[in-house]
């Protein structure tokens, strides 16, 4: 007999591929895609015109076909993206081949497949209720396979509890299950996609315009409290070389070591740091890092992991704004003073009249500062592009810029000066997330600022930034009002401030939901399972598989009574206590079939027990109104209750 | 009333096949660190788990009886009625019933149905249906739960009519009087073409001595005669033979509306015709 799947049973099955299937149109070459789309169209005009399917020889050209386009875009079977375009296009040429039972089940396992390889890509949680309830329908798909009767509300109803039912002891699996670091396979990489962020090299005279891009960079959790907003310097590469126009971070491999280790002293903050995905391996910890697990610290005082960049990966770790970083290095001292050529006489010239070479560096600093403040300098996300002498531009013609400006055009000056100084980059201050109770730092709040080298206090941090722009420091940047409004702004007065607070807490909401989302569920690895198994009390795999078998057999005995329970209350109680009548006149001897009418019943128990007649008659009567009739009395049911309690045979 | 005691279930083909994608999709979990991928996998694993419960969910409490059962001749397919019956209050689908014929049905909530299935008779007497297994791979197809039963519930087999057409015996057996058995109030109706089931007796020997062909003679009257079909006068060699021979002879009989007698070794029972008589005669033959 040929295999003629329903129409109901095909538009389940082409419609949850095509749902699962859609997101790697963003993911795949777009040809392979469109073939896989044609592929999906043609199955789906077939289910009307059958006659259009494509016979043997067809299938095997359009095979042919497809290993072509795959071998044209991608060269090789391994790695995310050959193999998901791989399967998703073997899953459309399955499509046009259905001959039996079987091949519906090799195309919903293949659509499985190719589901869990959008988690590849995309791992936020509204993939993944996508996706749950796309396998709603697969299931659903599988359902309508194996039973003629349900509608296609009913088939997507049992497939809704089937999942319901499963996700508890899916949950318990998926935390205990024991997570194994696997080891990198380097055939199975792709190329990173390029991702913003800092990079090596700062130019702030070639940028005419400094983006504000709400892109997260990571978040951060305090266990105590936070620090003051001044406080919030997120330390990320050191720009120390320069040739005048671009500063570059230094090499940091074959640097001379410090001479003494840093020194911390006041308050201490412990948090969480959760990265985002970087193309770089910095890790921007709070100046300055005194505990951390898992990475290393450069000879810059930088944080660097080892892991990939790529992956969102989540730190440990302690701070203190307070620190004292001793001694320098001779080469580290050169490093600092380091000048592309002798500087001009206008800036000499400034130098002296702060007051630079005599006097000690802590006051020139702050003459500098002062002068900064004084003087017509402006704080601008879009100054003009400096691309000849940037640092002579700025401080005697323009006179207006962003962080990084200030950053250099102040280490150039303190060199000058003949005072140890370098550039930072990193970012500065964070959204709080009230919801969640953490902060939020994006691409819009990095940042570059200043350190001098001082004699007894190593390494301080200088903000010139601070000098001209408090509020950046104090407050952050409102990077929902700049999207809103355009530019930088520090005191909100544009747009509604309702809508405004209601947007921020809507994204809030939403950043805090996936924060927790991206901490429990994503970034739960080998570290995270001990730490939380542990906590838990479970240490060893021996408890770990008692805790698996035993919650395993408790989420599995409930479903089962919760499954399996037999549906009294659902059952009419005029028609239990019936039933409970008819096993008593079972005892006596009668045998009540399941089709006989009470009328029939009765008949007969009447001729085998005539003294009993009159009980029989009345709860025949009483049942047969109850059940049957509209006009039923209010105390029916108690009668009958009592009736059939007091039948005896 | 099927419990866990008589309910199997064992993953089908298809499960297997399911049991691998799970362990791929933790494989790509494990390869890429990709806990989405780990948390479908276990997903799939627990609706695995899930589906063993729905699976016996899909049988249990299901009642079934044997129904009342219609003799057949040996030879022909045996009918056998089993009434099953959903007492739950979820309506039941694909359930697949197999005897030698198979059949699927859906069943609503608290629905009553008669089913028949068929099995092959090949000697007279009772015939006891063989295990009549009830499965179904509802609701995934990943598993099969199936439940043996069998039923004391024999089907009636009456032996094979011959297939050799033979004229009625010109006899009444045992009754001392040969020949004739006409009642007096009988009246000679005429001659018409013979047809299967007229007795030797009534054939009208003188026209077909003229070579007029087979005729038989007719008698009027609600019964225009008795015959007694005897089992020493039934032909054959040995006994299935000459029941096969009488079984044929009472099928024409009473197909011709004739009253008929059956004797038996051991059991005589006398002219009468209708349908009652005509299975109690044949039941006598089966048991024979």
């Amino acid at each position: 007999m040929p295999f003629l799947p329903s129409t109901r049973l095909m538009l389940f099955m082409l419609g949850s591929i095509g749902l699962i299937t859609l997101p790697h149109a963003w993911h795949i070459p777009p040809i392979l895609f469109s073939f896989f789309t044609l592929l999906l169209l043609w199955r789906l005009l077939s289910i009307w015109q059958p006659r259009y399917l494509p016979n043997r020889l067809g299938v095997f050209l359009l095979m042919l076909l497809g290993i072509g386009l795959l071998y044209s875009q991608q060269h090789s079977v391994f790695g995310r993206d050959a193999g998901t375009s791989l399967f998703v296009v073997a899953l459309g040429l399955k499509l046009l081949e259905i001959h039996g039972r079987r091949d519906v089940y090799v195309i919903v396992y293949l659509a499985f497949i190719v589901a869990v390889t959008q988690f590849l890509y995309e791992e936020s949680i509204l993939m993944a209720l996508y996706i749950l309830l796309v396998c709603g329908v697969l299931l659903a798909t599988l359902i309508t396979q194996n039973s003629q009767a349900p509608q296609t509300l009913a088939a997507l109803k049992i497939s809704a509890a089937i999942i319901l039912q499963s996700l508890p002891l899916a949950l318990v699996l998926f935390v205990l299950f024991p997570r194994l670091e696997a080891p990198h396979w380097s055939w199975l990489d792709d190329d990173t996609h390029a991702k913003s962020g800092l990079s090596n090299t700062l130019e702030p005279g070639s940028i005419a315009e400094l983006s504000l891009s709400p892109e997260l960079v990571f978040r951060v959790k305090f266990t105590g409290d936070l620090p003051p907003p001044a406080q919030r310097y997120w330390r990320g590469p050191v720009y120390a070389n320069t040739d005048g126009v671009s500063w570059r971070a230094p090499p940091v491999l074959g640097r001379e070591k410090n001479p003494d280790q840093p020194v911390f002293t006041g308050t201490t903050y412990d948090y969480t740091l959760m990265m985002e995905p970087q193309k770089q391996n910095w890790v921007f910890a709070l100046e300055m890092p005194s505990q951390f697990e898992g990475l290393r610290r450069n000879g810059l005082y930088q944080l660097i992991t080892n892991k990939n960049p790529g992956d969102r990966a989540e730190y440990r770790l302690s701070s203190s704004p307070a620190y004292n970083t001793g001694g320098i290095s001779k080469s580290e001292r050169r490093e600092s003073l380091q000048l592309p050529g002798k500087a001009s006489e206008k800036i000499v010239e400034l130098v002296k009249q702060l007051q630079g070479r005599p006097a000690s560096p802590e006051l020139f600093i702050a003459n500098l500062l002062q002068y900064f403040r004084q003087e017509n300098f402006h704080y601008t996300l879009s100054p003009e592009a400096m691309p000849d002498k940037p640092i002579e531009t700025f401080l005697f013609e323009r006179r207006a810029g962003f962080c990084s400006h200030y950053a250099t055009a102040f280490v150039y000056l303190l060199r000058v000066a003949e005072i140890p100084a370098r550039v930072v980059g990193g970012y500065q201050g964070g959204q709080i997330n009230q919801v969640g109770g953490f902060l939020e730092i994006r691409q819009a709040d990095a940042h570059a600022w200043a350190e001098a080298w001082l004699e007894g206090r190593g390494w301080v941090r200088f903000d010139p930034t601070a000098a001209i722009a408090p509020e950046r420091i104090e407050r952050g940047v409102n990077v929902d009002l700049q999207i809103a409004s355009g530019a930088v702004n520090f005191s909100p007065v544009q747009l509604d401030a309702k809508t405004l607070s209601w947007l921020q807490r809507g994204r809030q909401l939403w950043q805090s939901v996936d924060y927790n989302w991206q901490r429990w569920v994503i970034n739960y690895d080998t570290v995270n399972q001990k730490a939380f198994l542990q906590s838990l009390g479970i240490d060893s795999f021996v408890k770990l598989g008692y805790w698996l078998v035993i919650s395993v057999a408790g989420i599995g005995g409930v479903v089962a009574w919760r499954l399996l329970r037999p549906n009294r209350r659902r059952q009419d109680p005029a028609l239990r206590l019936y039933r409970q009548f008819c096993a008593k006149l079972g005892k006596a001897g009668l045998s009540v079939d399941i089709g006989d009418g009470p009328q029939t019943v009765a008949e007969r128990a009447k001729k085998l027990r005539p003294d009993l007649a009159e009980a029989i008659e009345r709860i025949t009567a009483l049942y047969i109104r109850l059940r049957y009739q509209a006009d039923s009395e209010a105390g029916d049911l108690q009668v009958l209750k009592r009736l059939v309690a007091r039948f005896r045979v | 009333m099927l419990t866990q005691r008589r309910v199997f279930i064992l993953p089908t083909q298809r499960g297997l096949a399911f049991v691998l994608l799970i362990l791929l999709l933790v494989l790509i979990g494990f390869v890429y660190n990709n806990n989405l991928a780990y948390l479908l996998g276990f997903l799939l694993a627990s609706i695995f788990f899930v589906t063993i419960l729905h699976s016996f969910k899909a049988l249990a409490g299901l009642a079934i009886q044997p129904a009342r059962q219609h003799a057949v001749f040996a030879g022909q397919a045996g009918p056998f009625n089993f009434q099953i019956s959903n007492p739950g209050s979820q309506p039941r689908f694909a359930l697949d019933l197999a005897l030698q014929s198979e059949l699927s049905i859906s069943l609503a909530a608290e629905q009553t149905q008669t089913v028949t299935l068929y099995q092959p008779t090949r000697q007279r007497g009772w015939q006891l249906p063989g295990t009549l297994t009830l499965s179904s791979t509802y609701p995934l197809g990943l598993f099969r739960a199936w439940a043996p039963l069998r039923f004391d519930s024999p089907l009636l087999v009456y032996p094979k009519p011959a297939s050799k057409l033979l004229p009625f015996p010109d006899s009444d057996g045992g009754q001392d009087k040969p020949g004739q058995n006409r009642r007096s109030g009988d009246e000679f109706d005429g001659v018409r073409v013979y047809q299967r089931g007229d007795a030797i007796r009534q054939i009208h020997w003188k026209a077909f001595a003229k070579g007029q062909g087979v005729h038989s003679k007719h008698y009027s009257g609600a019964s225009a005669s008795e015959l007694l079909l005897d089992y020493q006068q039934a032909p054959g060699h040995h006994t299935e033979e000459r029941l096969s021979q009488l079984c044929r002879w009472l099928v024409d009989a009473e197909q011709a509306g004739l009253r008929y007698g059956l004797v038996l070794p051991g059991l005589r029972l006398p002219p009468d015709n209708g349908a009652a008589h005509y299975r109690h005669c044949l039941q006598a033959l089966a048991l024979f």
